[in-house]
């Protein structure tokens, strides 16, 4: 068993602002460090340039971690309440250990490793594109954006062109999982404040969206629909009028949903208040995303680390402050019109057939590759080395690991009926958290 | 209030008509479909070769290990095979042609109306979600007697989804002790069957059948919720069967 959460880092090979913390990846020569100074707007990468000047916590300092401190609170009547791993309310196996005396949450920590099938270790040695159909499968309602950051990173370390429609491509398929994560989310929530007829309604939504997904790419979960160098199945432009006219209908469906959602005072009032997350908190326990953005930092990697063809697109960047459930649910919302805009725009710049260029036939060479994609829930990171066209290494961070501490944050001195409200405000996958 | 109801009268009836009508295309996209040979064409080594998982070996296809990836589409395959595979036998190679593309008889271990608790033992998600949906409008299992419920106390079948890692083995034995007999097993997805893509990693059971016995097995990767109804149908003896010709 592990604590779900990344340990944090203590040192560096450069210069870092005084207070800033780094979140390392892994303990070991290729660790990967990522720097949040939101206040100068940036959030960086490194790569160490020393192996070894690295000093990697394996477990944090008590008390200085949201996960450490909640494990030690302590009192008169205080147990450890043990949620999972099959459990009701999480359709997920994982585990929560609750501390509490009765209905007030003291502390809780989230504890993964019962869906641990090794994915990053088992890909080692296989060609990119069969490691791309085990990483797709690291977490299925976010497989477009993990397989474009390992597509993206390992094409970067071969130096092998992609054609711009296959990029598209990529953007086209997040896009519409995005859109799939967020009424998914909705309606966890609205399930959670038992808005039954709203429930029934998104969740109708969300299926439209998957059968969507399965008519363009044949499969409901666009599982190998995208491949290394080269798209595995040409959008055309009648599949592109064929979204554009679903999408309009489903951009209007939503919009209805979603105001008579926020017209229900009992579904708002549940929410308002609900597990608050405060931008220092949220800051410093590492979250990324929508959860980020409802605590008032507005980072967007499609806005603030694009890369083709978000470079190209006028991306909105929906903001919140409250950093309530409320927040992240409102952040959602508005990220699912903007995911339509964006989504038009791809439509209205999309390269024409003269302008694809065939993949080069053989790869470069070796290298390493770093690559950076907002998944719906934020902020993932991979990091693949490639020799010979196999996978030599690949680390990742996914975002449902950088936010299991804000979660646990978010929770501390809430009542353990606030849970779901929680819990599905943040959209954590323990899937991709335990790789 | 009103604005729901005027919304739910707008939008009319959105349930399928499965099991009563086939599955549409747009119920069951081509990859909800098990590949087959074209007519007529053999199966080459390249297609045997070719196949990330070995599900394709020279004399037919193991679509308990297929993840529908369509690599061997460019070999002569086509996803031309039935949508509702669930089938009593593991659907394995060693067991002979007729084990392998499901069409047993109806299994029928129980009757009437069904309770069915979830258990995911290490799956992507993807399987959860689609055994989930067939409670959202377009499935509407209730209309059929199936019902999901939050506790094993309260259930009839155990529907198990993922490849089985060793912290789940333990859990899933209480689990499946839990539920009163008479009780029902089903391995949904091809991780739940043979591993799937993560088959043969150390550290993972290859197959759920290894610590619970299974009743059903339904391929798919992940199987798509009509498939799911079939299996579960099939359990009360109400699965869709095809009019004789």
């Amino acid at each position: 068993m592990t604590r779900a959460g990344w340990e944090v880092e203590a040192g560096d090979d450069g210069p870092v602002e005084d207070g800033k913390r780094a979140l390392a990846y892994r303990a070991d020569d290729g660790a990967l460090a990522l720097y949040n100074d939101y206040d100068r707007g940036r959030s960086i990468l490194r790569t160490p340039k020393i192996p070894g000047t690295w000093s990697v916590r394996t477990a944090p300092a008590p008390g200085a971690h949201p996960l450490a401190a909640a494990a030690e609170v302590a009192g008169y009547g205080t147990f450890t309440f043990p949620y999972g791993p099959i459990s009701a309310g999480v359709p997920e196996a994982g585990k929560f250990e609750v501390r509490t005396y009765g209905e007030r949450v003291l502390g809780l920590v989230p504890v993964g490793g019962f869906k641990t099938r090794s994915v990053a270790t088992s890909v080692l040695g296989l060609p990119v594109a069969d490691a791309g159909l085990r990483v797709e499968r690291m977490a299925g309602n976010l497989s477009a954006s993990h397989v474009s950051a390992f597509l993206a990173a390992a094409e970067s370390a071969e130096g092998r062109p992609v054609p711009t429609a296959e990029l598209y491509v990529r953007a086209l398929a997040q896009e519409l999982q995005r859109l799939y994560n967020h009424v998914r989310q909705i309606a966890r929530v609205a399930e959670a404040a038992a808005q039954n007829v709203g429930l029934a309604q998104v969740h109708a939504l969300g299926e439209e969206i998957l059968r969507l997904q399965g008519s363009v790419f044949g499969h409901r979960w666009m599982f190998g629909a995208l491949l290394p160098g080269g798209p595995a199945r040409r959008v055309d432009a009648a599949d592109r009028d064929r979204l554009e006219h679903a999408l309009g209908g489903i951009g209007a469906e939503f919009d209805v949903l979603w105001s008579l959602l926020l017209e229900s005072r009992t579904f708002v009032d549940r929410l308002q208040s609900t597990a608050p997350l405060s931008k220092e908190s949220a800051i410093a326990s590492g979250a990324v995303g929508p959860t980020l953005r409802a605590s008032g930092v507005g980072w967007d990697d499609r806005l603030r680390a694009p890369t083709p063809p978000y470079t190209d697109l006028f991306v909105s960047l929906p903001n919140e402050t409250a950093g309530d459930a409320l927040a992240r649910i409102l952040v959602r919302g508005a990220e699912i019109q903007a995911s339509l805009v964006i989504l038009e725009q791809l439509f209205d710049r999309w390269p024409t057939e003269e302008s694809i260029t065939e993949p080069a036939e053989s790869p470069v060479g070796p290298g390493r590759g770093i690559a950076r994609v907002e998944a719906p829930n934020g902020d993932l990171v991979y990091d693949v080395t490639v020799a010979d066209g196999r996978v030599r290494r690949l680390q990742f961070r996914s975002p449902s690991a950088a936010n299991w501490p804000a979660f646990a944050a978010s929770m501390q001195d809430a009542v353990f009926t606030d849970f779901h409200f929680a819990f599905e405000s943040f959209g954590l996958v323990f899937a991709e958290t335990d790789g | 209030m009103f604005g729901w109801l005027g919304r739910s009268a707008a939008r009319g009836i959105l349930t399928t008509r499965y099991p009563d009508a086939p599955p549409t295309p747009s119920e069951a996209p081509v990859s909800a479909h098990a590949p087959e040979p074209r007519p007529a064409v053999p199966i080459s080594p390249n297609a045997v070769a070719g196949c990330p998982v070995r599900a394709i070996a020279p004399d037919g296809v193991d679509q308990g290990r297929c993840i529908r990836c369509a690599r061997c589409l460019a070999q002569g395959f086509e996803f031309s095979g039935p949508v509702a595979l669930a089938t009593a036998k593991r659907p394995d190679r060693p067991e002979g042609p007729g084990a392998i593309l499901g069409g047993a008889a109806p299994l029928a271990r129980l009757g009437r109306s069904i309770h069915v608790f979830l258990v995911d033992v290490g799956s992507c998600n993807a399987c959860n979600l689609e055994v989930l949906s067939i409670a959202h409008p377009q499935y509407d299992a209730s209309r059929l007697g199936i019902f999901f419920t939050n506790s094993p106390r309260h259930a009839d079948v155990l529907l198990v989804v993922g490849v089985p890692t060793e912290a789940m083995v333990e859990p899933l034995r209480r689990a499946y002790d839990a539920i009163p007999a008479p009780k029902a097993v089903v391995a949904t997805g091809a991780c739940a069957i043979r591993g799937g893509v993560f088959e043969g990693t150390p550290g993972l059971r290859s197959g759920v059948d290894e610590i619970v016995p299974v009743d059903l097995y339904v391929p798919g990767c992940p199987p798509p919720p009509v498939a799911v109804l079939d299996a579960l149908l099939r359990l009360i003896g109400r699965e869709r069967t095809e009019a004789p010709t």
